[in-house]
């Protein structure tokens, strides 16, 4: 049935749907919506489930590490200074190999303060071990909290559904919320294949010497790598039954582009109009969006960006010294292929600030009227 | 299932595990202290003068285990429906609560199980040794008398209670008006007395030759007689004034002339002239109390003082009467002003003395007086004479043959019901261990049946009940793990109007609804015991506390002596010892 949604609420619907057994998060704007929902839900018995208090999302992160460990279905959400806190933890879920599920609401660090849409809290996350998919819209997010649980509990690794301050968490869509049986058709109860028992009580994490410490984490690696093939049958069965698919990237006019830009999270709405736009007047335009960040899609991003003749890479974050995080990952992507083209980075809407058609029009125009990249990034709507 | 079921045997998954059952790492072997379920003593438990197990009272109540709730209070009192009505609840005045909020409404609950046991008929078992052969004689049906009657009957004595009124109930009946204390909640827990087989034979004053009579018969005799005679007025004119004590007898029985519109005074300042003064109230009549002392001095419980204040009753406090005179068909009361003089005493109660030459004329319609009682027989009283008496706090055991013992408000530190409960209590066990093991043992055996420290009984202890086991260690506020409860208020029982009564002598006070009780038991920290919280299993980082058939056992292999389960304890309901 379709209802009328913020983000954030398309995300606690979805974890209600999944029939999670635990979860456990601690308030922080914008991601309070998502969890004061599923508080709710517990406390009124809608959701038969446990929400544990927590002092911290250190703890957060624990509490639903130990309840994975058991056996159970979980959830948390957090963004920012949040996400920031749970560090440590990041890595320990995903080495000790549990299918947490996690919805990150983008939003920018301080100092100073800033509630607002920013992607540095999450990229910063990269090498913990943690798959992220980034989501565009209500029926996106909605859906990928969904897939992620399949996702993870099949690959035996954490997910952090990603989606933007504000212009995603807190903005009401029609949003396609299933009936429980259909749900249940694609969700199977989560069976795990390790689970810790009171009745049959075993050591989790203990000492790994020299001898197997790289080979666990190797086996992360070779989780990771399956993953696309794993997330597209994930994504065959739920087109089988809800009739919707999105892939790890989506091309939009890229067959005869001579530039694409690379977005993501809502931004990728804005850009579908702008390539509208420009096609309309002539510009061979077209738009890869990214959904699917770790593992990164390296087959897909060589497939259709390495034979064209630009890229533009819309960045809102950014690793100081550096560039922005998109645009690094996808120049390593390219760059072991011949005749590659080039990258051309641009920083932009970091701190809520908006990224309008102008913006990305501007950023068009700037990398077909350049040969090559007057820097590794540039920024864009900068004030003067 | 779906054929995607299938992934995970294909997905690597090599973590860092044991192979083995950590069940053979026995982290007991770490430890050098452990803990124990220690249940301990509440204060109000302490503070009862009936000794009741309250805070095991207010976790039954919350669970909604009603019979059960009413067995337990069984054990130490025979009158819930009547103490939840009239006692002074020195529990609340103890309860842990008031360091958070506010102490629980222990009386009010007592009096919503006393109730509903009388309402639904609840059935009980109570535990009765049995019949020793022994017949004891017990003169006076008031609480005393039928509480030492109810508790003999429970040792395995057979009783017979004398009683001089028509009526059993004594003050219960005679004293306590009836918009506090209706009969009918009287007379249904004294048959619950009746019931186990005590025989109760009204319209029988006892008297010397009776007693001389009946030595043959009975193996003990238990004087419970209460004060029989009030004390006069040494004033002019005070044979004028009309005996409180008296009135509400009369109050009982009779319809007393109308005094409509008149003004009465009522001298003292105890329960029983707050009781008159109430009365008066009822009877449309404007009632002055008159106290030669401060308010706060007055010995009348202070919720009692209170209430007559609201229904009108005017109080003039630091005034002691100094004539009276009659003027028509009315009195002039003259009055001499009292000052304080010097500081309190232990009693609290400051001297007082006259203050200047000035007095004031009082013009009323009656006076009364409530100005205290005594026994209006000597024989009532303990005998020094030719026997070894043994006083203890709350009876006097006179070693006779056969033995006699005295009790109620002649022997009681404190004139109250629950009091006379102790004192029929006190003096059921003193006179089985008299028979069992003699006169010597009396004093050590009650000392080993104190709830805490005293000097409340337990019978319970003494029949060496579930419960005796428990600590005389008494839980304090800080004991308490307060991070477990949050404020709430103390839910108050509906107080009805005076004005809007079909009856003024109705009663007053409602009883708790059942929610009211449930909201109210579940403010209770059930010091010092265990009511299946689960904390000290969940929170448990070694799993060794088991949990089987409702009881919980430490699985001393596992437990590391980390004391979590002892802190996390709500209700110090358990405690650390150091490893021998």
């Amino acid at each position: 049935m379709k209802k009328v949604l913020e983000g954030s609420h398309a995300v606690s619907e979805a974890v209600r749907l999944a029939k999670v057994q635990v979860l456990s998060a601690y308030p922080i704007t914008p991601q309070t919506h998502i969890v004061e929902a599923l508080s709710e839900y517990c406390s009124d018995g809608t959701m038969n489930a446990r929400f544990l208090l927590v002092e911290s999302e250190h703890s957060a992160m624990a509490a639903v590490i130990g309840a994975s460990s058991g056996g159970a279905r979980t959830f948390t959400a957090t963004s920012s200074q949040g996400l920031a806190l749970m560090h440590e933890l990041l890595h320990w879920a995903s080495a000790a190999r549990l299918p947490i599920i996690m919805a990150e609401v983008n939003r920018a660090l301080a100092p100073g303060w800033n509630i607002w849409m920013d992607q540095t809290d999450s990229l910063a996350q990269r090498d913990t071990g943690w798959i992220q998919l980034y989501c565009e819209d209500g029926q996106d997010v909605f859906d990928t909290t969904l897939q992620a649980y399949r996702l993870a509990e099949a690959i035996n690794l954490p997910v952090m559904v990603v989606l933007d301050a504000f212009f995603l968490s807190h903005t009401f869509e029609p949003v396609d919320v299933p009936d429980q049986d259909l749900v249940d058709r694609f969700l199977p109860p989560f069976s795990p294949r390790i689970e810790l028992k009171t009745s049959d009580p075993f050591a989790m994490g203990q000492m790994a010497p020299p001898n197997v410490y790289m080979e666990m984490r190797h086996d992360i690696q070779k989780a990771m790598e399956q993953v696309p093939d794993i997330f597209s049958r994930v994504e065959q069965e739920f087109a089988a039954i809800f009739g919707r698919s999105y892939g790890p990237v989506e091309r939009v006019h890229c067959d005869d582009a001579q530039v694409i830009m690379v977005v993501t999270g809502t931004v990728a709405s804005t850009c579908r109009k702008v390539i509208s736009d420009l096609r309309s007047q002539g510009e061979k335009v077209g738009m890869l969006k990214l959904r699917m960040f770790r593992p990164f899609p390296t087959d897909l991003i060589r497939e259709n960006l390495g034979s064209v003749q630009k890229v533009a890479v819309v960045d809102r974050n950014f690793s100081f010294g550096a560039s922005g995080i998109f645009a690094q990952e996808i120049r390593a992507a390219l760059c072991n292929r011949n005749g590659h083209p080039p990258v051309f980075g641009y920083i932009t809407g970091l701190g809520g600030r908006d990224v309008t058609p102008e913006i990305l029009a501007e950023i068009y125009w700037k990398t077909k009227n350049s040969a090559l990249p007057e820097n590794e990034s540039v920024w864009v709507g900068l004030n003067e | 299932m779906t054929t995607e079921q299938n992934f995970p045997e294909k997905i690597p998954l090599f973590i860092s595990r044991s192979n083995i059952s950590t069940e053979l790492n026995k982290t007991g072997s770490w430890r050098f202290v452990r803990p124990k379920y220690h249940e301990k003593t509440a204060p109000c438990s302490a503070a009862c003068p009936a000794g009741e197990d309250i805070a095991r009272i207010e976790m039954l109540s919350s669970q909604g285990r009603y019979r059960e709730t009413l067995e337990t209070i069984l054990l130490e009192n025979p009158f819930p429906a009547i103490c939840g009505r009239v006692c002074f609840h020195t529990c609340e005045t103890a309860c842990n609560r008031s360091g958070l909020d506010e102490p629980i409404a222990i009386h009010g609950i007592e009096r919503f199980i006393g109730d509903t046991a009388v309402r639904d008929n609840l059935t009980f078992s109570l535990e009765r040794l049995p019949d020793n052969g022994k017949k004891i004689c017990i003169v006076g049906a008031g609480p005393s008398g039928l509480a030492a009657a109810y508790f003999l009957t429970r040792l395995g004595y057979s009783c017979d209670v004398f009683e001089a009124e028509t009526e059993p109930g004594g003050i219960l009946r005679w004293g306590i008006p009836r918009y506090r204390l209706p009969d009918a909640v009287v007379n249904a827990e004294v048959q619950r007395i009746k019931n186990l087989g005590v025989k109760i034979i009204c319209n029988t004053r006892a008297t010397q030759n009776f007693l001389e009579e009946a030595k043959d018969r009975y193996h003990a005799f238990f004087i419970g007689c209460g004060h029989g005679r009030s004390l006069k007025m040494n004033i002019p004119g005070g044979n004028m004034a009309l005996d409180g004590l008296d009135f509400l007898n009369r109050m009982r029985t009779e319809k007393t002339e109308s005094l409509n519109n008149g003004t009465a005074a009522v001298i003292g300042g105890g329960n029983t002239a707050i009781d008159v003064a109430r009365s008066l109230v009822r009877l449309g009549v404007k009632a002055i109390l008159v106290y030669r002392r401060r308010k706060q001095d007055m010995p009348a419980f202070e919720y009692e003082v209170e209430t007559a204040v609201k229904e009108g009753v005017k109080i003039m406090e630091l005034f002691s009467p100094s004539s009276i005179a009659q003027d028509g068909g009315e009195y002039i009361l003259t009055l001499q002003p009292m000052k304080r003089s010097g500081m309190e005493t232990d009693t609290g109660r400051a001297r007082v003395v006259p203050d200047g030459e000035t007095t004031q004329a009082l013009r009323v319609r009656r006076i009364f007086t409530a100005i205290g009682a005594e026994p209006s027989e000597p024989w009532q009283l303990p005998s020094e004479e030719n026997a070894e008496t043994v006083y203890l706090n709350h009876c006097a055991f006179m070693a006779n043959n056969p033995p006699f013992l005295f009790g109620g408000d002649l022997t009681n530190p404190t004139k109250s019901v629950a009091d006379a409960i102790a004192s029929g209590k006190q003096s059921a066990m003193a006179l089985d261990i008299f028979f069992k093991k003699g006169l010597n043992a009396i004093t050590d055996r009650l000392n080993s049946c104190l709830v805490g420290n005293g000097p409340a009984l337990s019978m319970e202890r003494y029949l060496d009940g579930k419960r005796s086991s428990r600590n005389p260690d008494m839980v304090s506020y800080e004991d308490i793990n307060v991070d477990y409860f949050s404020p709430a208020p103390r839910i108050k029982a509906e107080s009805l109007s005076l004005s809007k009564l079909m009856n003024p002598f109705d009663e007053i006070e409602t009883t708790f609804t059942i929610g009211q009780v449930m909201e109210e038991t579940r403010r209770c920290f059930n010091c010092g015991i265990c009511n299946a919280c689960d904390n000290c299993r969940i929170f448990c980082p070694e799993i060794a506390v088991d949990l089987q058939d409702d009881q919980r056992q430490i699985n001393l292999d596992y437990c590391k002596g980390c004391g979590i389960c002892v802190v996390e304890c709500p209700r110090n309901a358990m405690a650390l010892e150091e490893e021998v």
